[in-house]
């Protein structure tokens, strides 16, 4: 009964969704008012379908209804309640099924902030966002339906993937990824919609980068929360690996960083506008590329994939959006030419211009090495992959370029900068990265990725800081504010460019740490017999016992723990286990992580002897690791102090829709 | 090479707009530089050992992906030296490995090791993937980064 409301639910959302297409679109060419409403609340209404959908399809996992296929192939009667309700997103056709909710979800969040603002815009924001949602529910009725059943009905099924049932990390981080992706439609919309109407205006750009940041942000937090299960998770060790799967999430992030860079321009400057306009839409076409490459089972792996009838759908929807989208932008490019002046090559928009093209550069070459598999493959070239090495080698010169750029860009002035202010601004953040430097080295820290990712890092971090202070002295000798107030008014009246520097402070904390733990990790293995111990880094591991017995919260699964004691700069106990799961003939690590701020101990069981109780184990000692998980959150917390609304804009905004933004010079720091 | 030159056309003083186009077309050189000088390194061929044995002595040296069923009674030395022969049926060849690989690494099951063949004909692993059955199906892909590609199965020691 159930699983047939739940069909029933995403083909009316189809329906429903087609005709909110032809409802925008005749609004949008001057029709009947009601028929925009009318149109609005049909998206309203997909999303509560989907929303029946996802919800018949929670209740029949939760209930083990092995009368749905999607349910008999990835639950078992004793999975628990947890993993049963996130097996919604933990396969292919579920996920598509919480794809199409988020998808939905956005586009009716979309239209109803905006109801009654953007007139012009809006009708073909809302068809084209209507349209994407057709799309997924139209692979959910045919190629992808999730609610195929299945006779006999057995009495019992496998169980979800053992590897996604091993953490409630999945609970997190695949919501936050696809919040990031589903979201990257909405300026996609905005895109095409200005590009029908003529209206790639100021106000436009403002909305564009609003509605950038926040799936961003979503992105960034979804990525890092994946590098955190995979470290957590899967027991080798590391955090990134530059698999297809991990690139395909990085890919549109990059092109969506680059728009938040360039649309400054174009909003400052009136240049860069097709540029920029072309960087929303690559990041849309991106994200759709992403998933037709993990979801149609093309990329090779060492895991035999899915074959699904899925690839030819997302093949066509790729092919669709980007020759509509390209075509109109080829049809508006008279309209699209810049405004701005020339300047010089030393400034802040060549700053921001280089900034775009090591962007792109890093996307090139990530898509590259992602897609030549598959190029060698289908012109009968053989099976190859690209690894790490080649990954690395191509794209950590380019991560420097663009963290030293973090430093200069900023403290270029706009139009033309002359050398007297740059080597003011300069010198003393120079001199902080030289002392720095040195100072590592003299304590024994060696390499030059370390090292010179320390010395950038200071020197990024020192043009920030200087520049904070240098406007909050400023306004405080000015207003007379004491200094904190000072420097917290000066922020939040510039939220923008604080924002800005506080996402630039994460990065550089992520930079910092990857480089350290990558190049300064140090690991070994070693199989033991109870008593024996293993050295590693200061550490002595010493093996006390193997327990054997089937896990409490699903006793169809056994676990083999290893219990260890360890001392160092950390002392305590650990166990370290491989778990056999019914449906997997690969035994599953559980690796042992004890996190401490200035390095982690990472022990995983290899593989054990049950009869003469003898374990292999691998032990890491991984320098500053847990700050890439910082850094993170602190990029996300700086994008959200960055386009947190301002109050004393709100009832400007309310007033006029189609409003310029506010000059920021107001406050600015060189008007001070 | 194509040079991607976003900025607006048809803007005066020309020079200026040179500078530029000339920053931009060196730094894209520079990236071409860094992708494409070697680049056949980069590529890990997937072989078996028929096809890698019948590369005769160019094989020796390359780093290759060699695929095969782990031979019945020819796993010795612990877990941190271990020596096995990989099969394809037709060719075998002998691996040896100082990276230890996990317990669903046995005889007859699939493995996957990468590394170089040596000029004693003995394969030197640093990686052994072991390779899941032919019903393991990748739950989503796409749906979490980085769970294809590695799971224990898979040693990631260098």
């Amino acid at each position: 009964m159930l699983p047939t409301l739940g069909h029933v639910a995403l083909v009316i959302g189809l329906a429903v969704s087609l005709f909110a297409v032809a409802a925008f679109t005749a609004g949008g060419r001057g029709g009947d008012p009601r028929l925009l409403a009318s149109a609005r609340r049909a998206v309203y209404a997909s999303f509560g379908l989907a929303l029946v959908g996802c919800g018949a399809m929670v209740v029949s996992l939760l209930n083990h209804d092995f009368s749905v296929l999607y349910v008999a192939r990835n639950n078992a009667t004793s999975t628990p309640p947890f993993f049963s309700f996130i097996s919604l997103w933990a396969a292919l056709e579920g996920s598509i099924l919480f794809w199409a909710l988020l998808a939905s979800g956005w586009a009716a969040l979309v239209l109803y902030r905006y109801r009654s603002r953007h007139p012009v815009l809006m009708p073909w924001v809302g068809a084209t966002l209507a349209a994407i949602d057709s799309f997924f529910f139209a692979v959910l009725t045919w190629p992808g339906n999730p609610f195929l059943r299945v006779t006999p009905v057995a009495a019992e099924g496998p169980g979800p993937n053992a590897l996604l049932q091993n953490h409630p990390f999945m609970g997190l981080h695949p919501p936050l990824l696809y919040l990031g992706y589903t979201g990257l439609a909405v300026p996609f919309a905005f895109a095409i919609a200005a590009l029908i109407t003529r209206r790639l205006d100021e106000g436009w750009l403002a909305v564009v980068r609003r509605w950038t940041m926040i799936p961003w942000i979503f992105l960034t937090l979804g990525i890092t929360a994946g590098a955190w299960w995979s470290y957590e998770v899967l027991g080798w060790g590391g955090y990134w690996a530059w698999d297809p799967v991990e690139n395909a999430a990085l890919l549109p992030w990059l092109t969506a960083t680059a728009f938040v860079h360039s649309s400054m321009v174009a909003e400052r400057r009136g240049s860069l506008k097709a540029w920029t306009v072309s960087l929303v839409i690559a990041t849309f076409v991106l994200t759709l590329v992403g998933t037709f490459l993990t979801r149609s089972g093309v990329v090779a792996s060492v895991h035999s994939f899915t074959q699904s009838a899925i690839g030819p759908w997302f093949l066509a929807a790729i092919v669709l959006a980007l020759t509509t989208a390209v075509s109109l932008l080829v049809w508006r490019l008279p309209q699209l030419t810049g405004t701005g002046r020339p300047t010089s090559v030393v400034s802040r928009e060549s700053a921001f211009l280089l900034n775009n093209v090591l962007f792109c550069g890093l996307t090139f070459a990530v898509l590259f090495g992602t897609l030549m598999p598959l190029v060698v493959g289908a012109t009968g070239g053989g099976a190859i992959s690209v690894g790490a090495p080649w990954f690395n080698r191509v794209n950590v010169p380019i991560f420097a370029a663009l963290l030293f750029l973090m430093g200069v860009g900023p403290a270029l002035p706009w139009g033309r900068a002359s050398w007297s202010s740059v080597r003011e601004r300069f010198s003393l953040p120079i001199l902080a990265a030289v002392i720095a430097v040195v100072g590592a080295w003299g304590l024994g820290m060696h390499g030059a990725a370390p090292l010179g990712t320390l010395g950038l890092a200071v020197f990024v971090g020192g043009i920030m800081l200087d520049e904070l202070v240098r406007g909050a002295r400023a306004r405080s000798r000015g207003r007379r504010e004491d200094p904190a107030t000072a420097t917290w008014r000066l922020a939040t009246r510039n939220r923008r460019r604080y924002g800005g520097y506080l996402v630039h402070t994460g990065v550089l904390v992520m930079a910092v740490a990857v480089a350290i733990s990558s190049g300064l990790s140090s690991q070994t293995s070693a199989t033991l017999r109870p008593g024996e111990s293993v050295r590693l880094a200061g550490y002595v591991l010493t093996y006390d016992r193997l327990v054997v017995e089937p896990l409490a919260t699903d006793r169809r699964v056994t676990e083999a723990r290893a219990e260890l004691t360890y001392s160092g700069s950390q002392r305590g106990t650990l166990a370290t286990a491989l778990r056999d799961y019914p449906n997997s003939t690969t035994a599953i690590a559980t690796p042992s992580v004890r996190t401490a701020l200035g390095e982690d101990l990472y022990v995983t069981l290899l593989a054990y002897d049950a009869a003469t109780r003898s374990v292999t184990v691998r032990v890491f000692v991984n320098p500053l690791v847990m700050w890439i998980w910082v850094g993170g959150a602190i990029v996300a917390a700086g994008s959200v102090f960055a386009i947190w609304p301002d109050r004393r804009r709100l009832p400007v905004e309310e007033a006029q829709p189609e409003r310029l933004p506010i000059p920021e010079a107001a406050a600015s720091v060189e008007g001070a | 090479m194509t040079l991607v030159a976003p900025s607006p056309p048809a803007l005066p003083p020309p020079r200026r707009r040179w500078g530029t186009i000339l920053a931009v077309a060196a730094v894209l050189a520079v990236i071409g530089y860094l992708a494409f000088s070697n680049i056949g390194s980069a590529f890990v061929y997937y072989l078996t050992p028929t096809e890698l044995l019948a590369r005769g002595d160019a094989a020796v040296g390359d780093t290759v992906r060699l695929g095969g069923l782990v031979k019945q009674g020819t796993i010795s030395g612990p877990a941190t030296d271990l020596s096995f022969v990989l099969t394809d049926g037709d060719a075998e060849i002998p691996v040896h490995s100082t990276v230890a690989p996990t317990r669903s690494f046995r005889e007859g099951a699939g493995a996957v090791v990468e590394g170089q063949l040596g000029r004693d004909g003995v394969f030197q692993a640093s990686q052994v993937i072991v390779k899941h059955d032919e019903n393991y199906q990748a739950p989503s892909p796409g749906a979490q980064p980085s769970n294809h590609g590695f799971d224990p199965g898979i040693d990631q020691a260098p």
